[in-house]
């Protein structure tokens, strides 16, 4: 009836009409693609202004008595620096924007399964941004993204705004989890297998509950920290029965899950890249799947790792020793795979390359600073200071954001179907890696000697450290503003990218660039792996993909 | 774990430029080992208590491996790149090796890393007994973090003292809490960090092992001034002190001494004192019955009734200094009889409130010269 469908100048399938007028193509859309770099330009807006924060913090560093900004302004700068970095930049830009534009394609869906739930995911995150944003108006909350009270009761109006923001951004993000998870778990093409699907398909399917289950944690905590600012309920004031910790356990039992949602995705992108430029099948392909798997399930049993000074049963402290030592296995078992991948290969240095060798050497220093500081030892001396910095900034930015950096300039054809400039992108490469190694290996041995974090002056002794890190920043932050010259000045100048210009072999490549409204004409079947470089493509149905042959015809043109 | 393996792939052999560089790479990693085991940590940082030297230890293992796997990876990474780059003679379309799994390797890096982890715990928790549990006697202090300072209460010692100051050699239980936000006590040179949080205690047990002079630094964000809360500012001029035992002694008691008046309020002492001069002890032993008894014991001075017994008060070496911190001398004695007493410790009535005069005052001292 299909073969009869495409004789008669069309095909019938189950699609939405695509929506005709700019409003509903483009702001309020229901297109997964169009969410997609919705959220990125948010995101992308946001990942600007915290990286200018993140300059005035290293403007005031740059001398040991600060006097740039006055140390309430400075707390403010760090807080919301942190604040944007984890919810309103990288997990926006590793679920609801690469997310969004890429998994959906690469299980041959043709939307995720809920397509106005995920608009509205999209809608509540740019009032979340302009929240948190506007709270500067009032005096921005200054304690830190992680807001313990009872710092954060003693905090300005703003901190309650946080606390709205956040928890908008968290509604966002369990509704996305949501979303997500059943688009994968039901809407997979025919023949795509657990074990077919592209390994960022599995990073997104178990970062899915993650952000289902974790956030409402972030959630409840939140409330309760707002209900005790505005009403007076005395969750965590000690002195009424309330208890600070119960905060940190709360926060924890999301923000450590959060974690992963910052870097299983990136693990994605990564094992999608090193293949395509290697020209050969990723290495230990079941193996990287299930160790997202164990990360992600070990993710919830370790929370209270951030804690081991705050306060607990000193025999509590050893499982969660023990079982944070344990997430080193899953982990050194992708970072072996991923080097196997590069052995016996044909690489292309083309820039997401360049980026995805950079986050393996980059991440795997972050994961052995954080197996030290899995060592209750070692994290009496350690915790609370620049070492902890050094660690956090290794994984989110030496991982997370390299991570979407690589995608960026993987998938950016799919968007636009331009590439970007090769050049730019290889200078942008390399002086983002000097730069944040610059900026960030200074703060493991500034930590370890005794300079703490969240601090607008420090002891004078640490002072010429923090000035090389101050200068790295600065090229570090001249590489994202080169990247960003590049991603607009592509839009339109880009050399044009044909629909697979990296000569990949999972789906969303097999169809033209930038990616049609209906994703496929006839969804297809899959009979293989995506990585059998050498061999036909395990796809059936096609065909017509590139072909001038009419788009399906939507069920209410009928 | 045969269902994790796809064997349709081509037999794999590794050339000897595989094995030079993992060799290389070995020599590499042992010299990191090295190292990290002889890098002169205690001449960048003291290890002022005990627990330091352990952690040390700790972190030259944590370091030596972490380094050693570090240089395998970057040193693969930057091999692999370099050796199977993609060369301006090939074909465009050539392909790697299309090599998908092995059994045996995936098995090796996945069993590595256990033995290791199973290693670093049973270090780690050896590590962490010494640190976590105390032996008896030692001697217990506590430090209290404000916005944005520290102070410390000793025992035996009337208030808050702005100095830290211990015994070398003598174990130490350390008591932290927070007056009101939540602070951290950390000295680098300890190597040992406990959170103040209000409304617990929490408890860090060590031994000082180096004279010296420390610097005590919050790391857990406490507001405005965070970045000054450390020793030395012009904010908080907190220091901790490993003194000799001698040297301690000499503090606490002075200290001890100095701090007795602290938050203690005296009415403001009579310009003339009391003539003490023909003072009869008889009648002072009376009139002790009458208006004293009630509340001082003709005992040992830790046999209290409401105040201390006061048997051998002006005589007995051991009997501590008066209330307010001075010596005991049968003109101070007096001065506390004629104002009377308010404070932490309690309160005593003065001498019109005890309607006694100046006569009885002078027999009551005489009395209590008496008793030796």
């Amino acid at each position: 009836m299909a073969v009869a469908a495409v004789h008669s100048g069309g095909i019938a399938d189950h699609i939405h009409p695509e929506p005709q007028g700019f409003l509903r193509k483009y702001v309020f859309s229901i297109d997964h693609k169009i969410i997609g770099i919705q959220y990125m330009i948010t995101a992308g807006l946001f990942m600007i202004m915290a990286g200018m924060l993140a300059e005035l913090i290293r403007v005031q560093l740059m001398k040991a008595n600060g006097g740039f900004m006055t140390p309430d302004t400075y707390n403010q700068v760090y807080s919301i620096h942190g604040s944007t970095m984890v919810w309103l930049v990288i997990i926006p830009m590793l679920t609801g924007a690469f997310g969004n534009l890429i998994f959906p394609v690469q299980i041959g869906a043709r939307d995720v399964a809920f397509p106005w739930l995920n608009m509205i995911s999209f809608w509540l995150f740019p009032p979340a941004g302009l929240m948190l944003y506007s709270s500067f108006l009032m005096g921005a909350p200054a304690a830190g993204w992680t807001e313990y009270p009872p710092m954060s009761l003693q905090g300005v109006a703003g901190t309650s705004m946080w606390c709205a923001a956040i928890f908008l951004v968290g509604v966002s993000s369990t509704m996305t989890g949501i979303n997500f998870l059943v688009t994968i778990l039901k809407m997979r093409a025919p023949g795509m297998t657990f074990t077919r699907m592209p390994l960022f398909v599995w990073g997104q399917f178990v970062t899915a509950p993650l952000l289902m289950i974790a956030t409402t944690a972030l959630g409840a905590a939140l409330a309760a920290l707002f209900v005790q600012r505005e009403f007076g309920v005395p969750f965590f004031d000690p002195t009424k029965g309330g208890s600070p910790l119960l905060w940190q356990h709360m926060f924890w039992f999301y923000s450590h899950p959060a974690v992963y949602i910052m870097i299983l995705p990136a693990f994605g992108m990564i094992s999608e890249i090193l293949p395509t430029f290697a020209r050969k099948p990723i290495f230990g392909y079941k193996m990287i799947a299930f160790s997202s798997s164990a990360i992600a399930i070990l993710g919830f049993m370790v929370w209270a790792h951030h804690m081991f000074t705050s306060g607990m049963a000193p025999y509590l402290q050893l499982p969660f020793m023990v079982l944070t030592m344990l997430i080193a296995i899953p982990t050194g078992i992708k970072i072996f795979s991923w080097i196997t991948t590069l052995w016996g290969g044909v690489i292309h240095f083309d820039s997401p390359m360049l980026f995805a060798i950079g986050f393996l050497a980059t991440f795997t220093l972050g994961g052995i600073t954080g197996v030290f500081l899995a060592a209750v030892p070692f994290d009496l001396h350690a915790h609370g200071t620049y070492f902890i910095v050094a660690h956090l900034h290794y994984v989110l930015v030496g991982g997370s954001l390299m991570g979407i950096l690589a995608g960026l300039h993987f998938w950016y054809p799919k968007m636009t179907g331009r590439l970007m400039n090769e050049k730019w992108g290889k200078w942008s490469f390399w002086l983002f890696f000097i730069g944040f190694n610059g900026t960030f290996l200074p703060m493991h041995w500034l930590g370890m000697w005794g300079m703490p974090r969240r601090v607008a002056v420090y002891d004078p002794q640490f002072l010429f450290w923090n000035q090389v890190a101050s200068i790295f920043s600065f090229v570090m932050t001249l590489a994202m503003i080169l990247v960003i010259v590049n991603v607009l000045w592509s839009i339109r100048n880009g050399k044009r990218s044909g629909p697979n210009p990296w000569r990949a072999r999972t789906l969303e490549w097999q169809i033209p660039s930038p990616m049609p409204y209906y994703n496929f004409k006839h969804v297809p079947s899959v009979f293989g792996n995506p990585y059998d470089f050498g061999e036909p493509l395990p796809y059936r149905g096609l065909e017509e993909e590139l072909t001038d042959s009419p788009p399906p015809i939507p069920v209410a043109a009928h | 774990m045969e269902w994790l393996v796809e064997n349709r792939d081509p037999v794999v052999r590794l050339d000897r430029t595989f094995w030079s560089v993992t060799a290389l790479l070995g020599v590499l990693a042992l010299a990191a080992v090295l190292w990290w085991a002889l890098a002169p940590i205690r001449a960048i940082m003291p290890e002022a208590v005990d627990k330091a030297y352990q952690i040390d230890t700790l972190f030259r293992f944590l370091a030596a491996s972490g380094t050693a796997l570090f240089v395998y990876v970057c040193g693969y990474l930057i091999y692999f790149s370099i050796a199977f780059r993609k060369r301006a003679s090939d074909p465009p379309d050539k392909i790697g090796v299309q090599i998908h799994d092995s059994h045996s390797l995936e098995f090796s890096w996945t069993l590595i890393p256990t033995i290791f982890v199973v290693i670093m715990a049973i270090f780690s928790i050896r590590i962490w007994y010494g640190i976590e549990f105390a032996p008896p006697n030692t001697l217990v202090v506590e430090a209290l973090g404000h916005q944005w300072d520290y102070s410390f209460r000793y025992p035996g010692v009337n208030g808050e003292v702005a100095e830290m100051h211990l015994p070398v050699g003598q174990p130490v239980t350390l008591h932290v809490s927070s007056y009101d936000v939540i602070h951290s006590f950390w000295v680098p040179d300890m190597r040992l960090k406990a959170d103040m949080v209000p409304g617990l205690i929490n408890t860090l047990d060590f031994t000082p092992t180096k004279p010296g002079k420390y610097s005590i630094v919050c790391t857990e964000f406490c507001g405005t001034l965070h970045g000054d809360m450390r020793s030395g500012t012009s904010n908080d001029k907190a220091y901790l002190y490993v003194d000799p035992p001698d040297r301690y002694q000499t503090w606490y008691r002075q200290t001890q001494l100095a701090q007795a008046h602290a938050g203690n309020t005296i009415a403001v002492a009579s310009t003339s004192g009391v003539n003490l001069a023909g003072g009869d002890a008889g009648a002072g032993k009376q009139l002790f019955a009458q208006k004293c008894s009630a509340c001082h014991a003709i005992g040992p001075f830790d046999q209290k009734v409401v105040g201390p017994g006061l048997k051998g008060v002006l005589h007995d070496p051991a009997h501590p200094n008066l209330v307010n911190g001075q010596p005991a001398t049968p003109a101070n004695v007096s001065k506390i009889l004629q104002n009377g007493f308010s404070g932490p410790m309690g309160r005593m009535p003065n001498q019109t409130q005890n309607a006694i005069s100046d006569k009885d005052i002078a027999n009551l001292v005489a009395y209590l010269n008496s008793l030796k």
